[in-house]
């Protein structure tokens, strides 16, 4: 009976799943077939009749999309490094040490970043002029850098504060120094949420659009993958949705597989090894 | 670890000194021309050959920037005019000019214009760049439109000669196959007027008259006269014949894929997809529209495009000089026959120049002859400031028109009574004026000053507040005060550059006349933009914060709850299935956010939609999700959470594993469900550790640019240029502000709603974390 129960339960849990998965993969699937559909006008068309490779081959040769893609990739990664340490480093400040305007400068993290900074281009452009980095992958590392840190800072707090502050004292009582505590006790029982500031940094640089779109004027070579999509989307004569398609796919790939490679860190669940007490 | 550590920061270090070691030398070269053109690589190659055998030629060097597209600039001008790099010469649309002309961002090309240059090119190529009695920029392709058919349906003996002849003969080709049309005659957009603007002329409707001396006059709108009513009643009896769409949601993407697929005589459009019609083997043709009733030819709205110089350029003549050289009959040719691709001619770029017209590239292809023929009967898109303006609001007001509004059927007369007052409101708008105000020099060292007293004391009330308190509560020590800020110093002076600043500039915009037509001589004008927007007002206001309010909330709570949930359950679920089912609800997080909305927008269409289909096969009726008021309010909803819950599955992973395993094993010994375990113990601290997370999310919901790209707003309100029923605040307010092009009211909106959401979230803050204590 009670065995029945539970494999009820089960089949209902994977009725749940598959159901969302369906509505998950649809949009998704739909995405792939203009993606390999010949002669595609609107996105309202049915199924494509033909298929083809023409749009990846394309996508190659017509456009600079291998630049766009190496472009994004430098300027993630370098975000990514740059904002899991920053976040790391302001993180183990605010939970760990007790200082003068603790409260009130958390709260200003938070409160400075309701100011949409998409829509203050024109402030963003006279940074970037007066720091001298315009056109500059560089700039948008530092700009994505600082938004990334900004918001998962935020996140990073909550989940350091699970972390007791026993560990940090049996830690401190063996003879370990606040950096050696932090390094080699706070941040591998970190692990899963450093590795979610990683992917959502990594994201965030990656489809940052508006601020690349109106820093960097100078050739098509230098762009990031996600202004060289938009340009395909807002194309002179018409939008060009299987091109669109093909390469917003291709473009997807490295952000899966980072997700794919760090999945470990953050799953694994309470078989393998939560914190320990 | 340590190992892994110093590893990690040697490799950040040797990879950013490279970096900047490898990083181009940013010195700008004073005596290069600049010139900013095409997004088509074949394109700028021709410009660059041009360009190398002008410097063998002259010995100046002269630069080609290749650009992402032609829309951004105006934009990248007004940013990029006075720096080092500036352009020297910029390729842009002609109806863009309007506002660089305004804040003096052009130079005038009118004295420089001779009759000999004059005489080698279209009229339309000098007309499409005149304003204020002055030409700023020389066409060199103008992208127009015409009659396409095909040749397979209609013979070229056969086209309609006036617009009567038209529906006559559209009517005539019009094949039935069964109670369904199989053929049209021809397929009208009925809500967009860009195309039949040349019909509605012929009823006599227009949008800007003009004044005796050829300028336009914006505050002449013609589209609510008589000939517009007949214009209207000519469509209406179009759409009973099956001469125009019938789905509100097609536009003309939906027209082009029928053309393409052999379903439609002819079509009123532009050689756009002229490649796709190649490739499907479409035998079409381009002809003159059909004449009006009195005999006069119909213009279509054209486009032209062309090269204007910038007005800070630090070499004028000579760039004078190499914008001559290219528009020399020779480099005329080679560019545009360069910008079609060579022997594909698919018709991108139609010549200006008369020599290649005459050339053989163009009259050996019927197509490019016949475009280029199209040339002389066209009718340039206003390039006032205002021009945009009227096509704000038109395609709402005809979809309200044919296919109803909110309550149903509409008078057409109200509706354009109603639209023409609308864009004379906003053309007033755009040309108010406010005084700037002279501050006297002491006002600004008073302010820092008084700014900087109230700091003080607010310190000193502070120490004497906290002398009182016993020992244990007082504040902590300087020493791990100054370590935690020198820790923290490179991020916050980060957040200080580029979050603060945007913040105070801001508010300094929003206290001065800057507009689109005034990007240059701004000045304070005081708290007026506070005033005008106050007492103007906004219709619908209270109902849009709400629904702004409402959708927050909502998607954030859901997708909260249904990411922990998912991330309990494929704990469960086995490691290797869950593995998959993760991959694939992370792809709402990883793919491009605009591709997957466009998406949803087919997937969610009424007639056709993919969902509905499916929904049919059990038997349920269509759902109108997002053209029905509530529906598509809740299709919104869904439509973001479907995006947001991956955030929250990932974050919940991560946290499960923080989550002492004894709470659980506690509760199973006293044989809580599963559910019980999931609301009573794994949601609230889950929830406990995300609250910042939680309202930085609502706060990103809040101000979410997606749900535009979703419903554009839509569906539209019964008044013209009131909130929708899927308008966010903050889109719709900068919707407003810069459909009129101001900026300032923009800059002002937006630091009333960072007022209103700061209050917001510190309240919430409080509230939050008074519930996560208890």
């Amino acid at each position: 009976m009670k065995k029945n129960k539970a494999r009820l339960a089960k089949v209902i849990m994977h009725l749940f799943l598959i159901c969302l998965l369906i509505v998950t993969i649809t949009p998704f699937a739909y995405i792939i077939m203009i993606a390999f559909g010949k002669n595609i006008v609107g996105t309202s068309a049915t199924i494509p009749k033909e298929f083809t490779l023409q749009n990846f081959q394309r996508l190659f040769t017509e456009t600079k999309f291998i630049h766009w893609l190496g472009n994004s990739l430098i300027i993630s990664l370098f975000t990514m490094v740059v904002a899991t340490l920053f976040v790391s480093i302001t993180v183990y400040v605010f939970s760990r040490l007790r200082f003068r305007g603790q409260g009130k400068l958390f709260q200003f993290i938070l409160l400075i970043q309701i100011f949409p900074l998409t829509l203050s281009m024109v402030s963003i452009f006279r940074i970037f002029v007066t720091l001298g980095i315009l056109n500059d992958l560089k700039g948008l590392i530092i700009v994505n850098s600082t938004i990334s840190s900004a918001g998962l800072v935020l996140l990073a707090k909550g989940y350091f504060d699970t972390i007791p502050y026993e560990i940090d004292e049996a830690a401190m009582m063996d003879g370990a120094t606040k950096f050696q505590t932090l390094v080699k006790v706070i941040l591998p029982l970190a692990k899963p949420m450093l590795a979610v500031v990683a992917i959502q940094s990594f994201v965030i640089a990656y489809n940052e659009y508006a601020i690349a779109s109106t820093v960097m004027t100078q050739g098509l070579d230098t762009m990031p993958l996600a202004v060289g999509l938009q340009s395909m989307i807002t194309g002179q004569y018409g939008t060009n949705w299987s091109l669109y398609c093909a390469a917003a796919l291709l473009g997807s790939v490295p952000m899966i597989l980072l997700f794919y490679s760090l999945q470990k860190y953050f799953i694994g669940g309470l078989t393998e090894g939560s914190v320990k007490f | 670890m340590k190992k892994c550590c110093l590893f990690l920061i040697t490799l950040i270090l040797t990879c950013s000194l490279s970096w900047v070691a490898t990083s181009k030398v940013q010195a700008a070269d004073a005596d290069v021309i600049r010139i900013w053109f095409s997004q088509y690589e074949a394109e700028n190659a021709a410009l660059q050959t041009i360009a190398d055998r002008y410097f063998s030629e002259t010995g100046k060097e002269v630069e080609v920037i290749p650009r992402i597209n032609v829309f951004n600039a105006v934009n990248d001008l007004v940013n990029n005019a006075t720096l080092s790099e500036r352009p020297d010469i910029v390729f842009m649309q002609a109806p863009d000019i309007g506002r660089l002309v305004a804040s003096g961002y052009l130079e005038s090309l009118t004295d420089k214009i001779d009759d000999e240059l004059r005489s080698r090119f279209v009229d339309v190529a000098f007309s499409a760049f005149r304003l204020n009695g002055e030409i700023y920029g020389i066409g060199y392709s103008v992208d127009t439109s015409g009659l396409l058919y095909n040749k397979d349906i209609i013979s070229e003996a056969e086209l309609p000669k006036t617009w009567e002849e038209f529906f006559a003969l559209a009517e005539t080709k019009t094949v039935m196959d069964g109670d369904k049309i199989s053929v049209h005659g021809t397929l009208l957009n009925s809500r967009d007027m860009w195309f039949t603007y040349p019909l509605i002329k012929t009823y006599g409707g227009y949008y800007y008259g003009t004044y005796p001396n050829g300028e336009y006059n914006p505050y002449d709108v013609g589209l609510d006269n008589e000939g517009m009513l007949d214009y209207i009643a000519q469509i209406k009896d179009a759409q009973n014949k099956g001469l125009v769409l019938t789905n509100k949601i097609h536009g003309e993407s939906e027209i082009v894929s029928r053309f393409a697929n052999n379903q439609v005589g002819m079509i009123l459009y532009g050689l756009w997809y002229a490649s796709t019609f190649q490739q499907k083997g479409i035998n079409y043709g381009i002809a003159s529209l059909p004449d009006s009733k009195d005999g006069t030819i119909s213009r279509a709205l054209t486009t032209v495009q062309g090269f204007v110089m910038n007005q800070f350029s630090l070499h004028k003549e000579d760039s004078w000089d190499f914008l001559k050289y290219m528009l020399e009959d020779e480099n005329q040719q080679l560019l545009i026959e360069a910008g079609n691709e060579y022997e594909r001619k698919l018709g991108t770029r139609n010549p200006a120049s008369l020599a290649v017209i005459e050339s053989d590239y163009i009259q050996s292809s019927a197509i490019l002859s016949s475009l280029s023929e199209l040339s002389s009967e066209c009718e340039p898109f206003p390039n006032i400031p205002e021009g945009p303006i009227w096509y704000n609001y038109t395609t709402t007001v005809f979809q309200a028109i044919f296919f109803g509004d909110q309550s149903g059927e509409c008078d057409a007369e109200i509706k354009l009574a109603e639209l023409a007052d609308k864009i004379r409101d906003d053309v007033r708008l755009m040309n108010y004026h406010a005084d700037q105000i002279e501050l006297p020099s002491w006002v600004i060292p008073a302010i820092i000053g008084g700014l900087l007293v109230l700091l003080i004391g607010f310190f000193l009330w502070k120490r004497a507040k906290n002398r009182n308190k016993p020992r244990y509560l007082r504040l902590p020590s300087w020493k791990e005060t100054l370590i935690a800020w020198g820790l923290m110093t490179p991020l916050l002076i980060l957040l200080l550059v580029f979050y603060v600043y945007p913040i105070i500039h801001n508010f300094y915009l929003s206290l001065t006349d800057y507009s689109g037509i005034n990007l240059r001589d701004y000045g304070l004008i005081g708290f007026s933009n506070y005033k005008d927007v106050f007492v103007a007002g906004l219709d619908g206001l209270i109902s849009m914060v709400i629904w702004t309010i409402t959708f927050a909330v909502a998607v954030v709570t859901v997708s909260f709850v249904l990411g922990t949930l998912l991330s309990t359950l494929l704990q469960k679920a086995g490691m290797r299935i869950a593995r998959i089912y993760r991959i694939v609800f992370i792809l709402p997080w990883v793919i491009p956010t605009v591709i997957t909305l466009l998406m949803w927008q087919g997937l969610l269409e009424t007639e056709n939609g993919l969902v509905n289909q499916i929904l049919g096969v059990i038997g349920i009726p269509n759902i109108p999700w997002l053209s029905h008021p509530v529906v598509a309010k809740l299709s919104t909803i869904l439509v973001m959470t479907w995006f947001s819950f991956p955030y929250f599955m990932v974050i919940a992973s991560g946290l499960l594993q923080a989550i002492p395993k004894d709470y659980y094993d506690a509760a199973k010994v006293d044989g809580a469900s599963s559910a019980y375990i999931f609301f009573s113990i794994t949601l609230p601290l889950v929830f406990k550790a995300l609250i910042p997370t939680l309202i930085m999310s609502f706060i990103m919901q809040f101000n979410q640019f997606g749900v535009y790209i979703l419903t554009a707003g839509g569906p539209a309100a019964d008044k013209i240029g009131a909130p929708g029923s899927t308008d966010l605040l903050i889109t719709y307010v900068f919707n407003t502000a810069f459909n009129t092009n101001r900026y300032a009211v923009a800059a002002t909106y937006s630091v009333l709603i960072f007022v209103f959401v700061a209050l917001f979230a510190v309240v919430s803050m409080r509230i939050t974390r008074k519930v996560a204590e208890s």
